[in-house]
């Protein structure tokens, strides 16, 4: 009797610390976003903030920063910046997606002479330090007349993720059974037949992971952007962010609540990106690390 | 005998030759935007580009860098490459055995504590995404309420571009208006000055870096522990065990290949992963938190570039992390599961 009892509390003291683990985590994850969104709309200038002002009254809350955002942003101003900002981005996703398909594909249904010898090649070259690579990008867009320009940059962001989406399309395509591939081609498909109209439809989750991992490198890169861009309209939002980031600490804080709207503004396609495809990511990145 | 002859190379290449199309756009894309720049980099490491050097007048000078910066690391194995490279001299004329260069004594120069740092950095950091990892994807895998709630609220830091989240934390250490001291000075505890002495620099940059990892490696590993047969663990209760035996004996093994696989690939990712120093403490106070990375990126694109310099250390990561790699897939069974 007695024992029982005891062992009824024990297993409810484990529940609680559970959910006490639980929401811990999400307090820890969570705390940082929060603290963002609340000082993007308040009016308190920084050196106001403290823990009483983590919970707003109604009365210090403004649009002030994202009207500040929108309107009196830098040159090109804030909507140039998210145009070239998507350009970069979403022709990156293209050919990731593009380069990830027919390399998952090659790897993980072929077995030609030289594979492994490959896998090991595009894992040692993806060790390199991208930023080294910064120079002789340089020095190669310079002599083709690229530099400061869509193009220029355009080329070198469509490498950025191939290895590793190609990796993660591979592994995801070895889960898929050879017999659905066999069964097109008893139907009379060729290779490429299959490929295109039966594989690559049951991929596109983690198609969708691919093309989203290589859209937000190019979208958030402050390093290349740096050196390559000189003229003012083809400024990116990474680099308008840092700008006005390192505004803030150089000239005191009253702009830090235009930082985090910007900020805001800037990571709000991604982040309803990554919620919406939720499921997708994470049975993608799942399978791809339980493959290796 | 007809296995044999499927895996000869002509059979191989007669039948799957298709594949060598599907990975050519990709081949051309690596050998134009990696290899070549890559070993673009390397002729860079060996003139005097930025040292001596203009824009479009640089040259030709060896091993120099090499010999001048990693024989006098202090570390052995590195200097030791340096030496060797001082051996064959630096013309390519010299004679193979310099005795005078061997025996001159090993200075320290400025190199080795960068490395020290980027071990320590990619080490700890490693130890507490699997710790953490491991942890709440244990604590996530009962049957409890709310699960899928958890997972997504979880996920949300790795959903915020990093670029941005690493800005708003280095605001939130900071010494005078930072969220962190306010909390702190709320609750009556004096203010940390987080960027301003070692030790709590390199805590400051941990709890950011955990911040920014920990969801990944909590959802990886519970997706492969929701993978793991349930009847494994029916069968070892009905065998008396607990649950804390349980997972050490079912769950663990199951998940050890990958354990080691995101383990290497994040040590080797945080090795070379230079934002959160770089954005948070800039490798202060005083260089003591600059790791190898974000030197070489200060050497490259600093106030008085040495680009040639910076492709050396570029060159020295390189090898590093592949010697690294190397020696893990040889001392562990990750090739298997790679390339099944």
């Amino acid at each position: 009797m007695n024992r029982r009892t005891g062992r009824k509390a024990l297993r409810i003291a484990k529940r609680v610390a559970t959910h006490l683990v639980l929401v811990g985590a999400c307090l820890f994850a969570l705390f940082p976003v929060y603290f963002i969104v609340i000082t993007s709309f308040s009016s308190l200038p920084v050196e106001a903030i403290s823990a009483s002002s983590l919970i707003p009254r109604p009365s210090q809350l403004t649009l002030a920063s994202y009207q500040a955002v929108i309107y009196n942003s830098p040159q090109p101003g804030f909507s140039q910046m998210l145009v070239n900002s998507l350009i970069f981005g979403g022709s990156a996703a293209a050919a990731g997606l593009l380069l990830a398909a027919f390399t998952g594909f090659a790897l993980s249904k072929f077995n030609f002479p030289g594979r492994r010898t490959f896998v090991y090649f595009i894992l040692a070259i993806s060790l390199f330090p991208s930023f080294v690579l910064i120079l002789p990008f340089y020095l190669m867009f310079d002599h083709l007349g690229l530099i400061d320009t869509y193009l220029g940059l355009i080329i070198p962001y469509s490498a950025g993720a191939v290895v590793f989406s190609g990796i993660l399309v591979k592994n995801y395509m070895d889960s898929i059974p050879d017999d659905i591939e066999e069964a097109a081609l008893v139907d009379g498909l060729s290779r490429t037949g299959a490929f295109f109209r039966v594989l690559l439809p049951l991929c596109l989750p983690i198609l969708a992971l691919a093309a989203l991992l290589a859209f937000v490198g190019p979208y958030t890169d402050y390093a290349l952007a740096q050196q390559f861009i000189t003229s003012n309209s083809l400024r990116t939002l990474a680099l308008g962010l840092f700008s006005n980031y390192s505004y803030t600490t150089t000239e005191g804080s009253a702009v830090w609540g235009v930082v985090t709207a910007f900020a805001l503004l800037m990571s709000l396609p991604i982040f309803a990106a990554y919620l919406l495809f939720q499921r997708y990511i994470i049975g993608g990145l799942t399978l791809g690390a339980v493959r290796g | 005998m007809a296995d044999l002859r499927d895996k000869t190379v002509a059979y191989r290449l007669r039948k799957e030759w298709p594949a060598y199309v599907y990975l050519l756009p990709t081949i051309l894309v690596l050998a134009f935007l990696n290899a070549y720049p890559i070993a673009y980099a390397f002729y860079i490491s060996l003139t005097n580009f930025g040292t001596g050097g203009h824009f479009l007048s640089y040259e030709y000078v060896g091993w120099t860098n090499y010999t001048t910066y990693l024989a006098t690391t202090g570390w052995p194995p590195l200097a030791a490459i340096g030496r060797a490279l001082l051996w064959g001299g630096t013309s390519g004329l010299a004679p193979i055995f310099n005795l005078a260069a061997l025996a001159s004594p090993v200075t320290t120069s400025q190199l080795w504590p960068y490395v020290q740092n980027s071990f320590f950095w990619a080490g700890v950091c490693i130890f507490l995404f699997l710790g953490v990892g491991l942890g709440l994807a244990t604590v996530l895998n009962q049957n409890i309420r709310g699960k899928t709630v958890y997972r997504t609220l979880i996920l949300v830091p790795w959903a915020m571009p990093a670029f941005i989240t690493i800005l708003v934390w280095a605001n939130m250490w900071s010494y005078n208006y930072g969220i962190i001291n306010q909390l702190l000075a709320s609750a009556g505890v004096a203010r940390v000055n987080w960027l301003g002495s070692t030790d709590t620099a390199w805590v400051a940059l941990f709890v950011t870096n955990l911040w920014l990892s920990f969801p990944f490696y909590t959802v990886v590993f519970l997706g492969v522990m929701q993978a793991i047969p349930k009847d494994l663990y029916e069968a070892a209760a009905i065998d008396g065990a607990g649950s804390l035996a349980a997972w050490w004996r079912i769950t663990i093994p199951y998940l050890r290949p990958t354990i080691a696989f995101v383990g290497l690939m994040g040590f080797l990712f945080t090795f070379n992963n230079f934002y959160p120093i770089y954005l948070i403490t800039g490798g202060g106070p005083l260089n003591t938190t600059q790791i190898f990375i974000t030197k070489s990126y200060s050497v490259a694109f600093g106030a008085s570039p040495q680009y040639a310099l910076a492709a050396m250390y570029g060159m020295v990561d390189f090898v590093l992390l592949v010697a690294i790699t190397l020696v893990v897939i040889w001392r562990t069974d990750l090739t298997r599961n790679w390339l099944k």
